[in-house]
């Protein structure tokens, strides 16, 4: 028979090995709370990479559903358009980083909302392997034209809702393939034209005369001029120093007012302008029209780099006021100008992300058109708006007038002392459906009106028959 | 009523988990088709496992018996095969055909359980045995993931380790409780330690003799220190004596400093637990993926089936509780420990009320080595101690250790029946 002392030897392993597994049960949470976390994000530890590529990176479409970019069922993303919507899509590799909605919508694409791998099966109800689709605004169509019709040359081409903001088309060559980027990856960067540069957002010119809307808005603004008030143009202004600028192809405009002078893009009005406006009242100009501010968000746009105001010479204050100096503008700086006449003194925010949907067709949010800044008096930007139109109607423009549509606009042909002048057209449309703006640069294309203007006339009809 | 609800959590674990795991692999709702009814094909299995959890439970019940060990070892099986079918899917079925086998035997132990114990009378033949199954593998053995413990017989694999922790359990339980009385009494003295004859000690120090063996030439590490540790904690068990507690520490460092010494594998492996971060893709692979499964699991885990426990190698059998770290986090680990702990605790309750010494012995050793043998591995996985191959006893994949750790659960549970004369 068991006796006393024996049951107490059992009892006392017992308890003694029962000490040790709880020592375990210390050791383990150590292991796993302590340590965990670095752990977890060991470069070592492939968990986190798995994680990612489990899922399915959602679909990107444009507004009428056509899908840009996919991933195949061999885990291949393909983009449908290739280089004609590279601008828009961007690219997204392991190695290369990403660009474009890729990159600013990936925790989207990737249904990430936060980094939740570790909260155990709650994160489930937060992330299915499949990411969310990402709705564009982008029109495909006219993007396909934007970018045929900017083939052969550098350039980019803009077109907004003037309304809403919402970006319906943003094309720049030249461009990339994203389908085969990973390949092309080191002949890409070392290419001199810059294909990975998306010019539209990122690609830095001098505006030329396509900014003398803002400085006839300026001058009136300001009280250094009135509507009424008549400049003689003899095709030279004397800008002192022994300097002085001339008209294009050395025109002679003689007795007009400030709105013939927008309508034939007269420099030496213009010229004049800049010299009385000086300094303060320019850089003042360029700042309440949003030049000294960048973009973030799903449209990234760099700041402006203006002239050193403060310091200008007064040569150097007429060519800032004609586009030239050291000012050099983003053509989506000049979209934003072209906005604030055609939406009345308002700029709305770009934007392309219309929608985030989840794989099950959930809406998760859904793009707010949002008034960026109201640059200008209604007033003020019907006034501009009127020349506008009357520089399409009988002026620089005429090439962009489209029968049915009233159509505004402003030309530009900027010097950029590397050849050909880059030929600029930024301006808006009235469409059945929509007011559009759009802004065109044809890197060294020559004169805006002859070859930038015909680029607005050919998206304005493409979107007359999409009506 | 208390005993059948024990069992509606184990039952509810394998279908919830087997059922999240089919809606995953088949997530779209409405097609059913020949290839998804495929992948159900476990579903006979899985019905007969359940329908025999029952009839064991209502045996144990009619013959009564304790209720409570089995749904717990059932809830650690339940946890183990839901695992294995989400870590390996082909092994799903044959882990419940091994669970089912098992209770068939544990069934027909209990019922010839008069038989075995008689057993308990011939310590030296159980001796005996137990010397003949442990040098098995180390004179014929085969070699399968690095250690030397398997014998091949045809179709089947069997660790003769797993079946020797039971004949060992037997043996030590015979001998000492025939022999306590006089390995406790002190005759000689060494320094400060009394010993018994050395012809009393004899057989213990075979035992862990056999379990050096085991370790440098069968390389099981896991089971050289799952029997040399159940031998120990048994004398002690069965005397009270600290001499032995002392006296066996001093033989493992002995030997473990000599095998260091001697032996390649052994300095391999001692330096891989101290630093594995020195070769993280080499030697320590296993460790350094197992501790990255822990860590990424953290305190809830990344939620069943939602893990990447399959960068560990042989993740479904020695690496299981890793798995379990990472897709049920330090929560669903620490509840499966504590299962080990109820258990353990379960069995020294029932070993307490037994009445004979070998009986409490065998109880109590019984429990010590499921607990013992969790704890080997769990320190292993999480390189508390110097990693071993052994299984987890339940969870883990395989026949032989499934087989053998429901057959020492029958033989706890025959122990435990009341109210008769043991």
């Amino acid at each position: 028979m068991a006796d006393h002392t024996l049951k107490r030897y059992v009892l006392q392993a017992a308890a003694a090995s029962l000490v040790l597994f709880a020592l375990l049960y210390v050791y383990v949470a150590y292991v796993a709370v302590w340590q965990g976390p670095k752990l977890a994000q060991n470069p070592l530890n492939q968990r986190g990479a798995a994680a990612r590529a489990d899922i399915t990176r959602g679909t990107i479409v444009d507004c009428n559903g056509v899908v840009l970019a996919e991933t195949q069922s061999d885990g291949v993303r393909h983009y449908t358009m290739g280089e004609v919507m590279a601008p828009v899509t961007g690219y997204n590799g392991e190695r290369i980083g990403s660009a474009g909605i890729e990159g600013t919508e990936n925790r989207a694409l990737l249904g990430l909302t936060e980094d939740m791998s570790r909260i155990g099966p709650i994160s489930q109800l937060f992330q299915s392997d499949r990411g969310n689709d990402v709705e564009l605004t982008i029109d495909s169509r006219l993007q396909k034209i934007a970018y045929d019709e900017l083939e052969g040359h550098r350039g980019a081409v803009l077109v907004m809702d003037a309304e809403t903001g919402a970006i319906l088309a943003m094309a720049s060559t030249p461009s990339y393939d994203p389908n085969q980027i990973e390949a092309e990856w080191k002949e890409l960067n070392a290419q001199s034209d810059g294909p990975l540069l998306n010019r539209a957002v990122q690609g830095m010119y001098p505006p030329g005369s396509s900014i003398k809307p803002m400085i006839a808005d300026a001058a009136l603004t300001d009280g250094v001029t009135t509507e009424n008030e008549r400049f003689d143009c003899n095709g030279i202004l004397d800008v002192g120093g022994g300097f002085s600028i001339h008209d294009y192809n050395g025109e002679v405009h003689g007795q007009i007012n400030l709105r013939q002078a927008l309508i034939e893009s007269c420099n030496v009005t213009f010229g004049t302008l800049g010299m009385r406006l000086g300094d303060d009242r320019l850089k003042k100009a360029y700042e309440r029209f949003g030049f000294t501010e960048s973009l973030m968000g799903d449209v990234v746009m760099e700041r402006a780099h203006l002239p050193a105001f403060g310091s200008l010479a007064q040569g150097d204050q007429a060519q800032s006021a004609i586009g030239q100096s050291t000012l050099l503008v983003t053509p989506m700086q000049m979209l934003l100008l072209a906005d604030a006449y055609a939406n009345n003194g308002k700029v709305m925010r770009p934007y392309l992300v219309d929608s985030v949907i989840s794989a099950n067709g959930v809406v998760l949010s859904k793009a707010l058109p949002e008034t960026w800044r109201t640059v200008t008096t209604p007033d003020m930007a019907s006034t501009i708006d009127a020349y506008m139109a009357d520089v399409v109607k009988s002026g620089t423009g005429r090439l962009a007038a489209t029968k049915g549509v009233r159509v505004t606009g402003k030309t530009g042909t900027a010097e950029n002392g590397q050849g050909k002048d880059h030929a600029w057209f930024i301006g808006s449309a009235e469409l059945p459906k929509q007011k559009i703006v759009f802004a065109i640069i044809v890197e060294h294309g020559g004169s805006g009106g002859r070859v930038a203007a015909p680029i607005a006339k050919r998206l304005i009809q493409t979107m007359l028959m999409d009506t | 009523m208390k005993s059948w609800s024990l069992l509606v959590p184990p039952i509810g674990i394998l279908i919830f988990g087997l059922s999240t795991l089919y809606l995953k692999a088949h997530p779209i709702v409405g097609t059913i088709d020949a290839s998804s009814l495929l992948g159900l094909s476990y579903l006979p299995w899985l019905f007969s496992v359940i329908v025999l959890s029952l009839i064991v439970q209502a045996i144990l019940i009619r013959r009564h018996l304790d209720t409570m060990l089995f749904p717990i070892a059932l809830m650690l099986a339940s946890v183990g095969v839901v695992e294995i079918a989400r870590l390996d899917p082909p092994l799903l079925v044959a882990q419940l055909r091994w669970l089912l086998i098992a209770m068939v035997l544990m069934l027909v132990l209990i019922r010839m359980f008069p038989l075995v114990k008689q057993s308990l009378q011939y310590p030296y033949i159980l001796g005996l045995c137990c010397l003949v199954v442990l040098l098995l593998p180390i004179l014929f053995g085969t070699e399968i993931g690095g250690s030397r413990n398997w014998i091949v017989l045809g179709p089947f694999s069997v660790q003769p380790s797993e079946f020797g922790k039971i004949l060992i359990l037997f043996f030590l339980a015979a001998y000492l409780s025939e022999h306590r009385r006089v390995l406790s009494l002190p005759v000689k003295r060494f320094l400060f330690l009394k010993m018994p004859p050395l012809r009393f000690i004899a057989p213990l120090i075979s035992i862990w003799g056999i379990a050096v063996l085991m370790f440098v030439v069968s390389r099981d590490l896991g089971s050289a220190l799952l029997f040399f540790g159940i031998a120990v904690i048994m004398t002690y068990m069965a005397t009270g004596s600290k001499s032995y507690l002392f006296v066996a520490t001093a033989f493992i460092l002995v030997a473990g400093a000599l095998s260091y010494l001697l032996f390649n594998h052994v300095r391999v492996r001692f330096q891989v637990w101290l630093n594995p971060w020195q070769d993280p893709n080499g030697m320590a692979y296993q460790i350094v993926q197992s501790l990255f499964s822990i860590g990424t699991g953290g305190v809830w885990g990344t939620g069943f089936g939602f893990g990447h426990p399959g960068f560990i190698p042989e993740v479904h059998t020695d690496f299981i509780f890793s798995a379990i770290a990472e897709e049920l986090g330090l929560v669903g680990a620490l509840m499966l420990m504590t299962c080990y702990a109820c258990f353990f605790w379960r069995g020294t309750q029932i070993a307490l009320r037994c009445r004979m010494d070998r009986e409490v012995l065998t109880a109590a050793g019984g429990s010590t080595l499921f607990l013992m043998q969790a704890f080997i591995i769990i320190s292993g996985v999480t390189k508390f101690l110097p990693l071993t191959g052994i299984t987890l006893p339940f969870v883990s994949y395989g026949g032989s250790s499934m087989v053998a750790s429901f057959l020492l659960l029958g033989i706890i549970l025959s122990l435990s029946r009341r109210g008769e004369d043991g």
